[in-house]
């Protein structure tokens, strides 16, 4: 192994030497030492950490490249500081923490273990827009001052939106600013499984101890904890413990805590006690900042109109839109084709039938305009046509043609069975009313806005 | 507790302390001031558990004791008040009674109990140093800070005592800020440590062109006391990175620089380096550097300065915010630029002892 180290860090050397100038390469990397190369990642190792300050900062793109020039792909690239006295230890850098942090954790498992968090879920690589700002700088605040601002966190939201990437990047954070600090991460079913475990092995006081003397403890997925009796009890006196002792509590969940069923009223209230954050769907220019984000960090080169049309068809699910990425992306290299639409369409077949079934349906829209307008939905498939009914059901048929991909006369159908002129009739009027006045304009730009979240 | 003071004066001893005040916190406590009221000045401190400072100012004590009360809220109250002369009252229940003029306010404080102290230096190791040395040296370094908060370390100035000098040092990755200061202090007293980012700001608005500040270290602890205020901060725990290694060891070319009229030009050729790239060129050549940046679909500017210059022609790309930070919180006429090659950094200096290491940005052509 450190023969073929040895070999491979020669070769980019070589490759190296002519993207950087020589003062540089004497300076930054004749120390630098190549310890572990796998298919996707090279870890080096440095003598102390102004090389990986500085090597990250400035020096981050000429590597890339060589690494391209001498292996044919892009590796993770990643700094390993000498462990022992000999480094500044109490100096190194979250992102060297966080790729020793499995081997770490193996080894002093008791002394701050942080089982199971993903080094790539950071802070960093999180793309805040609009719809996660609040959640995120909230988890920010705990991060930085555990315990002080926000007790308990409270974050929730549908399936891909970030929670579990927001409570690993407070863990992360937490345990790479003080090592002694007692990370605990889990989701609620392990915490139930552990208990569970723990009567039958009658070994409750070490389970209590375990959670209770936690410096900071994130439970994903509290939900689960729904109808589960004893584990909540178990869970209260946690809960109050850590709370009494002024440690910080984060919990996750895909509804809000008062929504969670079989849920005992007391924990609602607790869980309510302090900051709840929700995460909504990203909109579009969030959705683009995390595609080019993901490609940057991914290494992969698309075209604008590639990342448009992901962003544009997958709106729900952050999850799925990396997944897409990655697809086209990997067709992409392996195919050596030119990536058309059609050919991106084709290859993410299944991915868009999924959105579609989630695309706006015109049952929804009818609902929302007529909570914009004050109206009942029951006027909107009415025949009355006052105009305080009509022109609201016209605007709802204009929003109908343009936001799905129904025809007129199935437009004409949902709104009560009228024909297709009727429905042209009314996409007209509203389109020349907007054009007249600015303030309907900017209520349908705000209806649609809302539906398309 | 009881005591009258102007306006003029409880105003500036409120300012000195209120910006350390923590805006979000679920300790109600670290909100408020302490007010501690002896034979003829009041003192005042706030926390954040991080920073700490305590100032005072003058009055006219007729009760001695103490309270606390909502530090931005009587700062507010105190601002607006009509009349110059103000007496503060404060009852047995924390309760404070505020008189000036026709307006008399009443607001609530807590006991000073609760307020945590400030800690205590004794056998600390203490260094005196000039202030105005120290103002002028964060004022050249401070501004090259990291605010990555995953490089922890880099969120504050090295303060390095060594072989009767002390060295401030910021850096964030990407350029270097470094000031000797010479100081006489004994060799038991040397130490690095990393004080944090808020603590150098406060300081900053403290420090004065007169006096000296003793400083204080204590373990994990600092303390800055400048004669009547007294600031105190807990330190960043960890060990500064080398960073010696940054520094070019020699520089193949010099430029002489006035430094408003190199500032100015930069100024005004940033204005088309784009958002995205955010570099300016510097082309030199024979007693010339022309100083360029454009912006594909904006435009592009150019500005040529006259220098003494005899070196090869070549170019080099600059980040134009962090070459213009140095520029403007420097005071001298001329500066020094040392470059080695395009891809080397850049150096710049004065005639004093300080440094400013950038590196340069890649020239795409």
């Amino acid at each position: 192994m450190k023969e073929k180290c040895a070999k491979l860090w020669q070769k980019l050397s070589a490759a190296l030497k002519p993207q950087v100038s020589a003062d540089t390469f004497k300076r930054w990397f004749s120390a630098v030492e190549l310890i572990e190369a796998t298919d996707n990642s090279l870890t080096f190792r440095v003598p102390n950490n102004i090389y990986q300050f500085w090597i990250e900062s400035n020096h981050m793109s000429a590597l890339q490249a060589a690494v391209i020039t001498a292996f044919g792909g892009p590796r993770a690239v990643k700094f390993s500081l000498p462990s022992g006295s000999s480094g500044d230890i109490g100096a190194e850098d979250a992102a060297a923490l966080k790729q020793m942090a499995p081997e770490l954790v193996r080894e002093t498992k008791a002394a701050g273990s942080v089982l199971g968090l993903n080094p790539r879920n950071t802070f960093e690589s999180f793309v805040v827009g609009p719809n996660n700002e609040i959640a995120h700088a909230a988890s920010l605040a705990v991060g930085q001052s555990p315990a002080r601002t926000y007790n308990p966190l409270f974050i929730y939201g549908g399936v891909g939106l970030g929670k579990t990437h927001l409570m690993q990047a407070i863990g992360q954070y937490v345990w790479a600013k003080k090592k002694t600090t007692k990370v605990i991460y889990l989701s609620s079913e392990l915490f139930i499984n552990e208990f569970i475990d723990a009567i039958q092995h009658s070994n409750l006081v070490k389970f209590r101890k375990r959670y209770r003397q936690s410096d900071l403890l994130l439970i994903d997925d509290i939900q689960f904890l729904g109808g589960k009796e004893r584990s909540q009890e178990e869970f209260f006196h946690t809960f109050n413990t850590l709370f009494d002792g002024h440690k910080q509590i984060v919990l996750s969940s895909d509804r809000p805590a008062s929504e969670i069923a079989n849920l005992e009223k007391r924990l609602v209230s607790r869980f309510e006690w302090g900051l709840t954050a929700e995460l909504q769907p990203p909109d579009i220019e969030t959705r683009m900042a995390i595609l080019r984000m993901k490609a940057s960090t991914m290494q992969i080169k698309l075209r604008d109109e590639v990342f448009e049309f992901l962003a544009n068809r997958i709106r729900t699910n952050v999850r799925r839109l990396e997944g897409a990425l990655m697809r086209v992306a990997s067709f992409a290299s392996l195919s050596g084709k030119e990536l058309t639409q059609e050919v991106v369409e084709h290859l993410l077949k299944d991915i868009l039938q999924e959105e579609a079934r989630h695309s706006i349906t015109i049952e929804q829209i009818q609902r929302r305009v007529a909570e914009h307008f004050d109206v009942r939905l029951a006027d909107m498939t009415s025949k009355r046509r006052p105009a305080s009914i009509a022109f609201p059901r016209q605007v709802a048929m204009y929003l109908a043609r343009e936001l799905t991909k129904a025809s007129l006369n199935e437009i004409g159908d949902a709104f009560g069975g009228r024909d297709h002129g009727t429905v042209m009739h009314a996409c007209k009027l509203v389109k020349k009313r907007m054009h007249e006045q600015d303030s309907l304009r900017q209520t349908i730009s705000f209806i649609d806005s809302s539906l398309q979240r | 507790m009881k005591f009258s003071v102007t306006k003029e004066k409880l105003l500036e001893g409120l300012q000195q302390v209120q910006n350390v005040v923590s805006t979000r916190t679920t300790l109600p406590i670290l909100s408020n001031v302490l007010l501690q009221a002896n034979e003829n000045a009041v003192h005042l401190t706030t926390t954040d558990l991080d920073v700490g400072v305590r100032g005072s100012f003058e009055a006219e004590v007729e009760k001695k004791g103490a309270t606390t009360l909502p530090a931005r809220r009587l700062f507010n109250i105190v601002r607006e008040l009509p009349s110059s002369e103000i007496q503060v009252d404060v009852d047995g229940k924390n309760t404070a009674s505020i008189r000036s003029g026709q307006s008399f306010f009443k607001i609530l404080g807590l006991p000073e109990e609760e307020f945590p102290p400030l800690p205590k230096f004794e056998n600390a190791k203490a260094v005196t140093i000039p202030q105005k040395d120290l103002r002028d040296g964060l004022r050249r370094t401070s501004y090259a800070i990291s605010t990555d908060e995953t490089r922890y370390v880099l969120n504050g100035v090295l303060f390095s005592f060594k072989e009767n000098k002390l060295i401030l040092v910021a850096t964030d990755g990407r350029r270097l800020a470094m000031v000797d200061i010479e100081l006489e202090f004994p060799r038991s007293h040397e130490a690095d440590i990393i004080v944090p980012t808020k603590a150098v700001t406060e300081l900053q608005r403290l420090l004065t062109d007169d006096g000296e500040v003793k400083v204080s270290m204590g373990s994990g602890q600092i303390a800055f006391d400048l004669n009547n205020t007294l600031l105190v901060s807990k330190l960043i725990e960890g060990n500064y990175p080398n960073y010696r290694q940054v520094i070019p060891s020699e520089a193949k070319e010099r430029v002489t620089l006035e430094r408003e009229t190199f500032l100015n030009s930069l100024r005004r050729v940033s204005l088309l380096a784009s958002d995205k790239s955010n570099s300016i060129k510097l082309n030199f050549s024979k007693n010339n550097i022309e100083i360029t940046a454009n912006t594909p679909e904006v435009g592009e500017a150019k500005e040529s300065l006259p220098v003494a210059y005899k070196g090869r022609e070549f170019s080099i790309a600059f980040n134009p915010e962090f070459l213009m930070a140095p520029l403007r919180n420097l005071t001298e006429d001329e500066v020094f630029l040392d470059l080695i090659d395009e891809m080397s950094p850049g150096v710049l200096k004065i005639q004093t002892p300080f440094l400013y290491v950038l590196m340069p940005m890649r020239i795409s052509s």
